[in-house]
């Protein structure tokens, strides 16, 4: 099978500057179109398409680009990353409702909120590793909800109700149903977050991680500071889901426990494992896929999500490292090494 | 020679019910080559494994330029200046040669993640520099030109040298070697002894474990052996090979013969 990852790098690799500036704009413009193509294929019957692309599609990519810090970058698997989607969904409720607060003002107030969370989370976690850490994680997502089900002030299982929508930016309003607004909104977040991983993929951090990951003790020997930098993947990856958070519940004015299951975190863990696990490219695509496929199969009815497993099955079998795995392949070699 | 950079004394450890380790003191003087040799099971890697923090001893102490190491956590004692490899070679295979070694330079940095997130001054320069330093220890160690591949798929005697270079990419002041010629053939031993002279030369301190007689005697000022967690011999190269004790230790038990 080709490798699309590979492929994709090597025109990269090759590109100048004002080349991969011209490639980068038209990816960002086609991302950017795709509220408008309502009318082709990629419609989805029944669900309202450009919904859809807002929730899930862009919310999925969103949330898995910060759970592959966790997972693919430093190799902790995270089972309650839904948490800290809740508490920056839950933080944007409660000050909405109760504040004179708007959402651009919230959005920091819940980030922040998430990383203070990731760091309540990471510090006596993160001393454990692999299926205990995964365990404390799930642990975590459920406390969170089930806080949020039986806490007075956060409404219970009625949850919040009539929060607010964003303020205007520049005389763009963001009503109920302006889908398009708000999936721009979030395209320009998740490309903040892009920028993040990348930028900090190739320094310092992203060695850490990646050592952290492949073998921990080794990393620790060779003076890497392998807790700090684990909690660091928490707080950032948890600051992600906090901020998909925050915008969720200012997107859909009404948020309950039952928005937060166990669920959202397997589908998000799920999107980052199909996508190809440490390469945020692979990350987004699986993200898209897994998010999208759901509704544009949903003239199946009750067979949707069977073939939705199915496909999954298929797909894990065929390529078990996911769409566009992480890096495998190496800079040209000098001509003598070759044999 | 000067004085002690590392001291051991009187160092016991102990696994349960199995002393791995017991009441073993030595030094290691600054800028010396000091072999570590001994039959499997001797204490050889246990030692190792006290000095860089992976085990807590069970009594003694163990000093490092005077200060004792008990307690320190082991990236710490890492920075203090103490890198060593491993036995079983544990590099980072899915990085490439440059970035194993440029994660161990990483250590002396003073920018750290948030500084790398929005490109500090500091973090660029550092990270130039870096570089630089971690391709010019491959060049050092004689595989630069490896530079790019990922460590997994290099050859073995290539990882070996690697792991040399990353454990000198941490700046170490006293760096520990683990059987860095195991599985190597007559030639690459001969090439390895050279690199190893040249570490020292450079201005380092080399405590080697080792199996292969002829390149620990050859290569070391001085030698320690170990046998069943005890120190049976502490002397130059020659007097150590005639001494009764050292030969019963390696002759006396068949299977342990080399």
């Amino acid at each position: 099978m080709i490798n699309l990852r590979d492929k994709g790098a090597e025109i990269w690799e090759k590109a100048n500057r004002p080349q991969r500036v011209i490639m980068a704009i038209c990816f960002i413009a086609m991302a950017a179109s795709l509220p408008f193509m309502g009318g082709t294929i990629l419609n989805t019957p029944i669900a309202d398409y450009e919904s859809v692309l807002v929730f899930p599609v862009a919310m999925f990519v969103l949330m898995a680009i910060g759970l592959n810090i966790v997972i693919g970058k430093s190799g902790l698997l995270d089972l309650g990353y839904v948490a800290f989607f809740a508490i920056g969904a839950y933080t944007m409720g409660l000050l909405g409702t109760r504040t004179s607060l708007n959402t651009w003002e919230i959005l920091p107030i819940g980030i922040a909120m998430a990383m203070f969370s990731g760091i309540i989370l990471g510090v006596p976690a993160l001393k454990l590793r692999g299926d205990y850490l995964a365990i404390i994680t799930l642990g975590f997502g459920e406390i969170v909800r089930i806080v949020a089900l039986n806490l007075g002030t956060l409404g219970r299982s009625e949850g919040i109700l009539g929060i607010p929508t964003p303020p205007p930016v520049f005389g763009i309003e963001f009503t109920f149903d302006s889908h398009r607004i708000y999936y721009w909104t979030l395209l320009i977040i998740i490309l903040l977050a892009i920028w993040m991983v990348r930028r900090l993929s190739v320094r310092r951090a992203g060695r850490a991680w990646e050592s952290i990951r492949q073998d921990e003790d080794a990393a620790e020997l060779m003076g890497v500071p392998t807790f700090k930098y684990k909690v660091w993947a928490f707080v950032l990856g948890a600051s992600v889901g906090g901020a998909a958070g925050v915008f969720y519940a200012s997107k859909t004015l009404f948020i309950a426990p039952d928005n937060f299951t166990l669920q959202i975190s397997i589908l998000i863990l799920a999107c980052v494992v199909f996508g190809g696990m440490g390469n945020i490219w692979g990350v987004i695509a699986g993200a898209v896929i897994l998010g999208y496929l759901p509704d544009r199969i949903r003239f199946l009815s009750d067979a949707r999500l069977l073939v939705f497993g199915l496909v999954l099955v298929i797909m894990m079998n065929l390529r078990p490292d996911g769409l566009l795995p992480r890096k495998k392949r190496e800079k040209a070699l000098p001509s003598k090494e070759k044999s | 020679m000067s004085s002690p950079i590392l001291s051991l004394k009187n160092v016991t450890m102990r696994f349960g019910g199995v002393t791995a380790l017991s009441d073993v003191t030595f030094d290691v003087k600054e800028k010396e080559i000091l072999g570590l040799i001994g039959p499997n099971g001797a204490g050889k890697t246990t030692i190792f494994n006290v000095i860089t923090g992976v085990y807590q001893i069970t009594s003694g102490v163990i000093e490092f330029q005077g200060k004792s190491l008990k307690g320190i956590k082991r990236y710490k004692i890492t920075r203090g200046g103490i890198a060593r490899t491993f036995q079983n070679i544990r590099l980072w295979g899915d990085m490439t040669a440059l970035e194993n070694v440029m994660t161990a330079t990483d250590t002396h940095k003073r920018s750290g993640l948030v500084g790398g997130l929005f490109g500090s001054p500091v973090s660029r320069r550092e990270e130039r520099r870096d570089k630089k330093r971690a391709q010019e220890l491959l060049d050092f160690i004689g595989i630069g030109e490896y530079a790019d591949r990922l460590a997994k798929n290099l050859p073995y005697g290539v990882q070996r040298r690697l792991e040399i270079a990353r454990a000198l990419g941490t700046e170490p002041k006293l760096i520990l070697l683990d059987e860095p010629a195991a599985g190597f053939n007559p030639a690459e031993k001969v090439e390895l002894a050279k690199v190893i002279r040249k570490i020292r030369d450079a201005g380092y301190t080399v405590l080697l474990i080792e199996h292969d007689m002829s390149l620990v005697m050859k290569v070391s000022d001085r030698v320690v052996v170990l046998d069943f967690g005890q120190k049976i011999a502490d002397d130059v190269p020659i007097k150590v090979q005639d001494d009764p004790r050292v030969i019963e230790a390696y002759l006396g038990v068949p299977e342990d013969a080399s």
